[in-house]
């Protein structure tokens, strides 16, 4: 009898628990997925509210569009005021010649700085690393100085020099980091095969330095396609545009038109936003390495 | 090393000659420009003056630029609350056992992170809009429409109304860092402390939280170093308005330097904003580490240093001996 009681009670108590833990679930799911949808929300928000004429969108803001219209896509597409095509198309060079040109000398520097003695090795790589620690925001107005004074503003060439240096810091540890981890018998072999230091450097350390490269890649992508600070000091001619400068102009002069500014942006972020989704486990597994080793 | 892997002198310089170049050039040179011209008056024209530290006496009783520094510091505490916080409880939530599809809501909030601060600023006007608003919609659909306001036109509320996009838009960044973190402590220890009974709460108090505590460092070491940088969301949004009340200091040296065309003292006030960015992180980073180390290290580490000096102080008195 005693044993008994003591079986229902184990038993009560474990159904108990098992509710709880149920309830608990569903509380924590709930939470994750409230949480989850915050951030996704204002691109599904914007998505079909892009479809909306501007009459429809202000009676009622959230509701879904009862007749979807992609006049304002065609509307910003022929005018050609907007120029918006001209500046994504802008922003896709600047950012791609920028990437390919940090990856490059991040992984020169990084490698010579890692692996070759030299008299001036350690003061340069200080005053690279001192480079993380400056405050970028305070270089606004002298780059805007010298670069006024000495005609370097307004080329398409000219973002180039404020990205891949603001970048280099961060990717020159990274890569100086991993080169340190290739054991140097791969350089030696080389050499004893005869050969040359910058045929090793390209043809053998390059590969094995892949995976590094593609998380300074990543990490830069989305910070240069982003950028706006030193590209609205640095670019006043309208031809040479980057995306956040060319949707300045929506809110001045359309505040109240907020559908059309919806297909705008959308537009504009769709390159990064499809890169996102289509690699977001490789991009955030590389973001992460970025962030805890710089 | 052997001999022969290493390169000539010539090939070194000249694979280094242009990254150093370049890099001087737009990092080091500027922030001597801007030393030079913060001893000028000057407008942007042709003339020039030498004022010495006029423009540094003007910057320290500049009522506006102090109180854009404190808005930083706001901004700093608030996004570290509400970024990292935040991040660390999600961060728990989603490694509940319990939890399922936590690659999606991974996803999902990192997401934010990836766009530009621009579009971010858009999107949160057009929250805060007062007539097509969605907070104002909000406020109406559950029956509160008195509480409706133009909202970035209240002073008093402006700061952390910028402050809120700013912390939605990173939780996700500092949730996949601390993720990875929490990750790599092994479940063995976490069974372990559920077997002996602990809570959720202790364990994340007691287990991950010290587990986790360097990675927690960079955290906040990142949000501090991010948030004395705020320019392009207050750009956006308010441009520091209505007057002062959202003001950060990298907006308010662009003011000057660009819709003042003030060039001697926006140097100036670039100046100011590194050192006072430098001290700040600086000063963070002691903090930490001083809030990091309990009462017990701190005097094991004094003890060490007393027991090193003794053995200096030894060792020099057995040298001038001999």
């Amino acid at each position: 009898m005693a044993k008994e009681m003591i079986m229902t009670k184990v038993e009560d108590n474990s159904t108990s628990t098992k509710v709880k833990r149920g309830v608990l679930g569903v509380i924590i799911n709930f939470a994750l997925w409230f949480f989850s949808l915050t951030c996704i929300f204002p691109l599904i928000w914007m998505l079909y509210s892009s479809l909306k004429e501007k009459r429809v969108f202000n009676a009622d803001i959230v509701g879904l569009p009862k007749e979807p219209t992609l006049a304002n896509y065609t509307k910003i597409l022929s005018n050609k005021d907007y120029r918006l095509m001209e500046s994504v198309a802008n922003s896709a060079r600047t950012t791609i010649l920028s990437v390919i040109l940090i990856v490059l000398i991040a992984f020169i520097v990084g490698y010579i700085l890692s692996r070759i003695d030299f008299p001036l090795n350690k003061p340069l790589y200080v005053m690279f690393l001192m480079g993380m620690l400056i405050p970028i925001h305070s270089l606004m107005v002298p780059i805007y100085i010298i670069f006024s004074k000495l005609n370097l503003s307004n080329h398409w060439y000219t973002l180039l020099m404020p990205y891949v240096s603001f970048a280099l810091p961060m990717s020159i540890f990274l890569v100086e980091g991993f080169v340190k981890g290739i054991p140097i018998e791969l350089e030696e072999a080389a050499a004893i095969d005869g050969s040359t230091f910058s045929k090793t450097l390209f043809g053998i350390i390059l590969p094995v330095c892949k995976p590094i490269l593609v998380t300074v890649a990543i990490i830069n992508v989305f910070s240069c396609w982003n950028e706006f600070s030193f590209a609205l000091i640095l670019i006043k001619e309208r031809a040479l545009y980057t995306v956040p400068l060319g949707l300045r102009q929506f809110t001045g002069q359309f505040t109240s038109d907020y559908p059309k500014i919806m297909a705008a942006m959308l537009m504009t972020m769709a390159p990064i936003v499809i890169f996102y989704f289509a690699f977001s486990k490789q991009i955030i597994k590389g973001m992460v390495a970025g962030a805890v080793k710089g | 090393m052997l001999k022969s892997i290493r390169p000539k002198g010539w090939v070194v310089v000249a694979y280094l000659a242009v990254p150093v170049a370049l890099y001087v050039f737009t990092v080091f040179a500027p922030l001597m420009a801007a030393l030079f011209y913060s001893f000028f008056e000057w407008k942007g024209g042709p003339v020039k003056t030498f004022s010495g530290f006029a423009n540094y006496a003007q910057l320290f009783s500049d009522e506006v630029f102090w109180s854009s520094f404190w808005h930083n510091i706001f901004l700093v505490v608030v996004c570290i609350i509400g970024q990292i916080g935040l991040a660390f409880i999600v961060v728990l939530l989603i490694n509940s056992k319990v939890t399922k599809l936590q690659g999606i809501h991974r996803t999902f909030g990192f997401f934010p992170s990836t766009i530009s601060a621009v579009c971010i600023g858009f999107i949160w006007q057009m929250i805060y809009d007062s007539k097509r608003g969605l907070l104002n919609w909000f406020l109406e659909a559950i029956g509160r429409p008195d509480k409706q306001k133009v909202w970035l036109n209240e002073p008093t509320l402006v700061m952390l109304l910028v402050s809120i996009p700013l912390i939605w838009q990173f939780i996700g960044y500092y949730m996949v860092i601390l993720l990875s973190a929490v990750s790599s402590i092994s479940t063995e220890v976490l069974e372990s402390a559920e077997i002996d009974g602990a809570t959720g709460i202790q364990r994340a108090r007691y287990i991950v939280l010290p587990l986790i505590k360097n990675t927690l460092l960079v955290c906040i070491t990142l949000c501090v170093a991010g948030n004395m940088k705020a320019f392009d969301n207050i750009y956006v949004m308010t441009s520091g308005g209505p007057g002062y009340s959202s003001m950060v200091m990298a907006m308010y040296g662009y003011k000057v330097s660009f819709e003042q065309s003030n060039l001697g003292y926006g140097s100036c006030i670039s100046v100011g904003i590194f050192v006072l960015a430098l001290a700040v992180i600086g000063g963070s980073q002691l903090l930490m580490n001083y809030c990091m180390t309990d009462r017990y290290d701190r005097e094991e580490a004094k003890r060490l240093k007393q027991i090193e000096k003794e053995r200096q102080r030894a060792v020099k008195a057995r040298k001038a001996k001999a």
